[in-house]
């Protein structure tokens, strides 16, 4: 059974959650209970990474999948209303624990390392991990696997169980579909997984693909809440138990397990290898997309310049009440991983009364980390301006500021004009980290439509043709300034 | 009247400056001579501020600049480099051009920014000055666009348009072939109805001979003679002044304007 384990990148989860552990130790305990919570707003907030058929997907902000049926239903039994809220897996527990989310569906798998930090409900599907193999493979399931090579989810109980068994070599991928491409093309020589969702995969896209065996773990899914939320608990249990019992549940797993849903997996299945017909009815998502993607980048490149600017004029001029401070800032921005920055800025800072919303977060975290590079690239600029340009305007009677304004600067300007725009290129790219806090962005919605349509061939390579595109307009600025720019020689 | 009263500049344990002490004249072209490394140029740069010295003073301009930590407030010391500045200009050795702006542009640059003179006024005495050192017509070209006397040119035109009392050239004929060497030499001459004081650092014995009205020989951080160029050069009076003339014209580079 798939677990996506929050130890991916260990360290780095450790000190975020450390961090946040200490934040909420300061946070004054809610007058409100997690159940008053939810009755008084009307709304249940489930987090959800749909990335997972069949478990959770999503295209165009339209959630479908088991857990996402599991979560209306539950949410009808306390006559409330379910807001999803799609969330990369990374993301899923932190906001959880911070108050973002009330309960996570999920396709959680309970684990005892798990129950030890949050609360789980009953089970509500039991499922096992499975093998997927080439058609014309010899492998018959899991007995056969030693000396080959196992393709897994990275980090998920998949991995763990490959890991028990003596002379198996595991290839790591960040999402099941592309561990299926890759045995596809023959890379690996089998996949191991959820079984719903290998089935679901080879079914929808992958012909050349078929499961194998028997089931060989039995793990069961739960409903996630964070500590001290046992009355909700006891409320989304007893609602768990009046799905089932009302034969709601049956209908769920029906539609998403059962034979029907085979054939209609079957008959959507489209085994193109660049399937235009997806591009056609998934364009307009894309283009939401790339709209964010492009908002948060420009404005982060806009913000980010003139700050960068400042910070490195504070660092060249003599004071050190303001180098100092200017080069503290760079030397912290530059050591710390964005990522950090981002969960930090979005999951710590609520704690101490900056409470900003995911798009608020996201610019001003691209925008903090960009200065501390923008602001290295005009040093450099500034630096490299011969000294006797200062000097000549200094003889003339101009103070520092007016020197560094009217002579060296737009010197500057003309020399940095191609680190910036490499910088500003980065910064684009870098933007897809925002992903993290749940924002929508060009490479989450690739990820989201790689995933639901198990079309991996079909979705990046569309991905980094629009990311290219958006690097257009950039460079396009920059050839212009470098053309008005061009340093006169003699003609 | 410039009076430099017992200068001394160290850089580290280099002692460059040690005790200078001389007069210069107004409204006349004075020559500072003396071999590479004497410390004429640090001394031209401490006439501006550009250098700060150890002890000693400099009055110039009307303006009285004390050596070492003189007990002023960083804004006082700013005003006092700020009125030194308006009223002593520098051509550089190597010009320091503004490579980004015309030849106009550098010569209004510090007129609009330091004196705030309106950008019409300030062209109009942008091409005054252009025209004195004869670039009239090359107002919209770049530095990287003309020659080398071209731009000592424009280098002087921009000192001048700050229209100060004092204007310093830091060896001007370092960095030009002979001929441009002659027709620098003119051009400080036809300055003379200006009335500036034009106070030049060179180590080029004829050229300072055929422009000086006065001459102060520098060797060893000080000013060891001072007189007018024809007494300095005629009859000098120092051990060391003799030194240099002999091994000057031991080479037979002499050249006349």
């Amino acid at each position: 059974m798939i677990t996506r384990w929050p130890e991916r990148k260990r360290g780095l989860r450790c000190a975020v959650l450390a961090l946040m552990l200490a934040a909420m130790v300061g946070q004054p305990a809610s007058a409100q209970t997690a159940l008053e919570r939810v009755r008084t707003s009307g709304q249940l907030r489930v987090g959800i990474d749909a990335t997972y058929p069949p478990f959770g997907s999503v295209e165009g902000g339209e959630f479908s999948g088991f857990d996402v049926d599991i979560a209306g239903a539950i949410a009808r039994q306390l006559r409330v209303q379910a807001v999803l809220v799609n969330a990369s897996f990374d993301g899923v527990f932190p906001a959880l624990q911070n108050g973002t989310f009330d309960v996570v569906i999920s396709a959680v798998t309970i684990t005892p390392e798990r129950s030890a930090t949050m609360l789980f409900s009953e089970p509500y599907i039991n499922a096992g991990q499975a093998l997927a193999v080439r058609t014309d493979s010899a492998i018959a399931g899991v007995e056969s696997v030693t000396g080959k090579t196992v393709g897994v989810q990275i980090n998920t109980t998949a991995q763990f169980a490959m890991e028990k068994i003596a002379g198996v070599t595991i290839a790591k991928y960040n999402t099941i579909d592309l561990a299926l491409l890759d045995l596809q093309n023959g890379r690996v020589d089998a996949v191991a997984s959820d079984g719903p969702v290998l089935r679901y995969m080879a079914r929808l896209s992958f012909p050349g693909v078929k499961t194998v065996g028997r089931e060989y773990t039995n793990e069961a899914f739960g409903v996630v809440l964070a500590r001290g939320s046992d009355d909700l608990r006891r409320a989304v249990n007893a609602a768990l138990f009046q799905i089932q019992d009302s034969g709601e549940y049956a209908k769920i797993y029906a539609t998403w397990f059962g034979e029907a849903s085979q054939s209609q997996a079957a008959a959507a299945a489209a085994p193109a290898l660049f399937d235009t017909g997806l591009i056609a009815r998934t364009w307009m998502v894309f283009i939401r997309g790339v709209g964010l993607t492009a908002l948060i980048a420009a404005s982060s490149l806009l913000l980010g310049l003139p700050l960068g600017l400042a910070l490195a004029l504070a660092r060249v001029q003599p004071r050190r009440l303001l180098s100092t401070p200017a080069a503290i800032y760079v030397e912290v921005m530059r050591g710390t991983p964005l990522l950090v920055q981002i969960l930090f800025i979005y999951f710590v800072l609520p704690s101490f009364g900056v409470n900003l919303p995911a798009f608020t977060s996201g610019i001003v975290a691209l925008t903090l980390n960009a200065a501390a590079y923008v602001s290295e690239i005009f040093r450099a600029g500034i630096v490299s301006i011969e000294a006797g340009q200062m000097e000549a305007a200094r003889a003339l009677g101009m103070n520092y500021w007016q020197a560094m304004r009217r002579i060296i600067l737009p010197q500057t300007f003309r020399r940095v004009v191609p680190p910036l725009t490499n910088e500003g290129i980065a910064l684009l790219k870098d933007s897809s980290l925002v992903s993290v806090i749940g924002l929508t962005e060009l490479a989450r919605t690739g990820q989201e439509l790689a995933s639901r349509y198990a079309a991996p061939l079909t979705i990046w390579p569309l991905v980094a043709v629009l990311y290219l595109a958006l690097t257009f307009p950039l460079t396009r600025v920059a050839q212009y300034l470098e053309r008005k720019w061009r340093p006169v020689t003699r003609s | 009247m410039i009076e430099v009263t017992n200068v001394v500049k160290r850089y580290g344990p280099a002692t460059v400056l040690n005790g200078a002490t001389f007069q210069i004249a107004e409204a006349q072209l004075t020559t500072i001579l003396g071999p590479s490394g004497c410390g004429k140029s640090t001394m031209l740069r401490c006439l501006n501020r550009l250098e700060r010295f150890d002890a000693g003073q400099i009055r110039i301009a009307d303006v009285a600049v004390q050596g070492g930590d003189a007990g002023l407030t960083p804004a006082d010391e700013d005003a006092l480099v700020h009125e030194v500045r308006l009223r002593v200009g520098l051509v550089f050795q190597n010009f320091n051009l503004f490579p980004h702006l015309t030849t106009l542009g550098n010569v209004i640059e510090a007129p609009m920014t330091v004196k705030k003179l309106p950008r019409a006024k300030a062209e109009e005495v942008g091409r005054h000055y252009l025209n004195r050192v004869g670039l009239s017509g090359k107002e919209h070209h770049y530095p990287a666009q003309l020659s080398g006397g071209q731009q000592q040119r424009v280098a002087i035109a921009r000192a001048l348009a700050m229209e100060p009392a004092v204007v310093l050239f830091d060896e001007p004929t370092s960095a030009l072939d002979p001929k441009l060497v002659r027709e620098v030499g003119t051009l400080l001459r036809t300055l003379d109805d200006l009335k500036k004081t034009l106070v030049v650092v060179s180590h080029d014995m004829d050229f300072a001979r055929a422009i000086s009205d006065q001459v102060i020989y520098f060797e060893g951080g000080r000013a060891v003679e001072s007189g007018t160029a024809s007494a300095v050069f005629g009859s000098p009076s120092q051990p060391e002044t003799r030194a240099f003339m002999e091994s000057f014209h031991g080479g037979r580079t002499e050249v006349r304007s």
